[in-house]
């Protein structure tokens, strides 16, 4: 991918349009050389019955960290599902460095993906939950105990490895899906919203992992409904909306667009009225509004990075019990508005 | 530790051999086994296989338990009058609960993906945690046949009991009892593993089922041979001939029976592992 291309959306009764004349140009590779990226989708679709997945997908994801961003029930999900052959096309065909996903043999050596379900096999714990599926794969007893305690290691869990998941907080259960998801080594790691609902230090630690395993070579493909986030981890996105590609690129194109967006974030915390105050300080600060509950508070700020910095600061000098932190919808939405010139809604 | 780039050398680079498999269904039986053996799905096939000791327990100590009863051999013929009903309620529900869980509770909590993102077909992912879920519910029936098959003989004291085992038909008695609920759980679980898979809520499937189990033993003879229970009640040592389940029908011979069954849970576990290879993970959300 080169230059950041916006397409026009499509509704699903147009048919072939300029869209997919665009992306037959700019995406499908020319002539009979087969595409070479980390994942081909070769003009997929896929249908839940009447109810539209994604539609007509032609797209090379080449190697690096590439986003996958759309708002919610944009597709997100569908394409991550068919590329780790959770779903099956129901027209076309996907290869991940050219294996099909009908292959499980050959696919799973090499792909890893952690899901946004946040559920896992009762009564487990950490450990048994990474080293068990490494025996599931074919491992030894020895490899798999030496895999398990790497992935755990390298997610910060050694500590808590041997305790309950079932007590484990949002972001302990977010790093273990994680440590399972690369115990394998896999080449190429799918991340489905791993950042969702995690509190400010988690997700620092959460995407120093993402980086740290992006310089070692992986492919990383990581979906988010919140672009300021994958602008802060990928070099490449793919926006989707209502089951369509309707653009993709280098994320440096629409970096300076993003920033200039003010971008919403939900905080649940036991002094929201401090916090608000603090908060409204700032330069930065466009707008900070109570929750009617007094639990909470919705800021919209400028610069996302001084936002958390600041928020961080603020955090550990009034000792606040934080609850959730949450970036709120709208401002992929005003994005999208800014880009394909509607609102990005799952149409 | 070793960068993530260079992926571990992987079982499956090696290709798919025979001993890649049997690691495979050693790790998926030790995922399997403690579930089943030990998870929340393990307390009703515990408690359906042993609800009967009570009552046998009680009908052993009452007083009046060997009136009519000419002695352990009286004793067994009423413990086969009773069996039928053993496979048709406790071991039935169990198996019912037990296999259709394999898939359709690990749907419904929404943690099924982990196995489908390894290097495994789906058809040895049925295999294991089929064979799982055998070993704990056969194991556990086992156990409580011959608690029950001893509880009766309980009345006649040790030296007759003794005896009637050792050195009459008692202990081959117990080993066909035995075989026979091991072929029930195998029949039985194939049986219910294929409707976890195939509905999404297996209840009704599963009740029509055991339905035509029941009333099989008032159906016309030909009818009655289209079943389970026919086939093991074939097996039973000591033919029941009063009361509800006695046997009208011809008794289909051993040598038929049992690879009979056998067949059939074959053919079924292919069928679920067909189904398994079809199957698509998204529950319910884009």
């Amino acid at each position: 991918m080169s230059e950041f291309t916006t397409l026009p959306p499509d509704t699903p009764s147009t048919g072939a349009t300029a869209r997919e004349e665009a992306i037959s140009t700019s995406q499908a590779p020319s002539g009979s050389t087969p595409p070479t990226g980390t994942v081909t989708f070769k003009n997929v679709s896929k249908f839940y019955g009447e109810v539209l997945g994604v539609n007509r997908v032609d797209l090379v994801l080449e190697s690096g960290i590439i986003g996958l961003v759309g708002p919610n029930g944009s597709g997100k999900t569908t394409m991550m599902n068919l590329m780790t052959g959770l779903l099956r096309p129901s027209k076309g065909r996907i290869e991940v460095l050219g294996v099909p996903t009908s292959d499980p043999i050959r696919l799973f050596p090499q792909v890893g993906y952690c899901t946004q379900w946040d559920s896992f096999p009762a009564g487990i714990n950490g450990y048994k939950f990474v080293y068990g599926y490494l025996r599931v794969h074919g491992y030894t007893h020895a490899q798999a105990e030496q895999l398990a305690w790497e992935a755990l290691d390298r997610v910060s869990l050694r500590d808590a490895a041997k305790r309950k998941i079932a007590g484990y907080s949002k972001g302990m259960r977010q790093r273990v899906k994680l440590a399972q998801a690369i115990s394998h080594k896999p080449k190429v790691l799918v991340l489905d919203e791993p950042l969702n609902g995690l509190d400010p230090m988690a997700r620092a630690e959460i995407i120093a992992v993402f980086q740290d395993l992006a310089a070692e070579g992986h492919h990383v493909i990581i979906s988010s409904h919140i672009l300021h986030e994958v602008d802060m981890i990928a070099d490449q996105v793919v926006l989707l909306t209502g089951g369509y590609v309707v653009a993709e690129g280098e994320i440096g194109g629409v970096r300076t667009d993003i920033e200039e967006q003010p971008i919403q974030v939900l905080v649940r915390c036991d002094k929201p009225s401090l916090l608000a105050s603090k908060l409204f300080e700032s330069e930065n600060t466009v707008e900070v509004a109570l929750h009617d509950d007094r639990r909470g508070l919705l800021v919209r700020t400028k610069d996302a990075n001084a936002f958390y910095l600041r928020f961080n600061n603020l955090v550990l000098e009034h000792n606040i019990r934080i609850e959730t932190v949450a970036v709120a919808d709208a401002d992929v939405r005003a994005v999208y508005q800014y880009l394909i010139g509607t609102e990005g809604e799952g149409s | 530790m070793s960068t993530a780039a260079t992926p571990a050398a992987t079982p499956a680079d090696r290709g798919l051999d025979g001993g890649l498999i049997i690691r495979q269904l050693t790790g998926i039986l030790r995922m399997e086994l403690g579930k089943n053996l030990l998870g929340r799905r393990a307390f009703f096939t515990y408690f359906l296989a042993f609800a009967p000791v009570p009552l046998a327990l009680f009908w052993a100590v009452w007083p009046g338990s060997k009136e009519g009863l000419q002695g352990p051999n009286a004793a067994a013929a009423l413990f086969a009058g009773v069996f039928p009903a053993y496979l048709a309620v406790p071991l039935y529900l169990s198996a019912l609960l037990l296999f259709m869980s394999l898939f359709r509770a690990e749907i419904m909590e929404k943690s099924l993906h982990y196995y489908l993102l390894t290097p495994i077909r789906r058809e040895v992912l049925v295999v294991g945690k089929y064979v799982s879920a055998l070993i704990a519910i056969t194991m556990t029936f086992l156990a409580s046949t011959t608690l029950l098959y001893g509880i009766t003989l309980m009345p006649w004291g040790l030296g007759e009991a003794s005896q009637y085992l050792f050195r009459d038909a008692g202990l081959s008695n117990l080993v066909a009892y035995l075989g026979i609920v091991a072929l029930g759980c195998a029949g039985y679980g194939a049986v219910f593993l294929l409707t976890g898979l195939v509905f999404k809520n297996p209840i009704i499937p599963a009740a029509v089922f055991w339905g035509w189990e029941a009333i099989n033993i008032f159906l016309p003879t030909f009818l009655k041979k289209i079943s389970v229970v026919h086939y093991l009640t074939s097996l039973f040592p000591i033919p029941i001939l009063e009361g509800p389940f006695e046997i009208i029908a011809d008794p289909t011979p051993v040598w038929v029976a049992i690879p009979g069954i056998l067949i059939f849970t074959a053919l079924v576990l292919a069928l679920a592992g067909w189904k398994a290879s079809r199957m698509e993970i998204s529950y319910g959300d884009d």
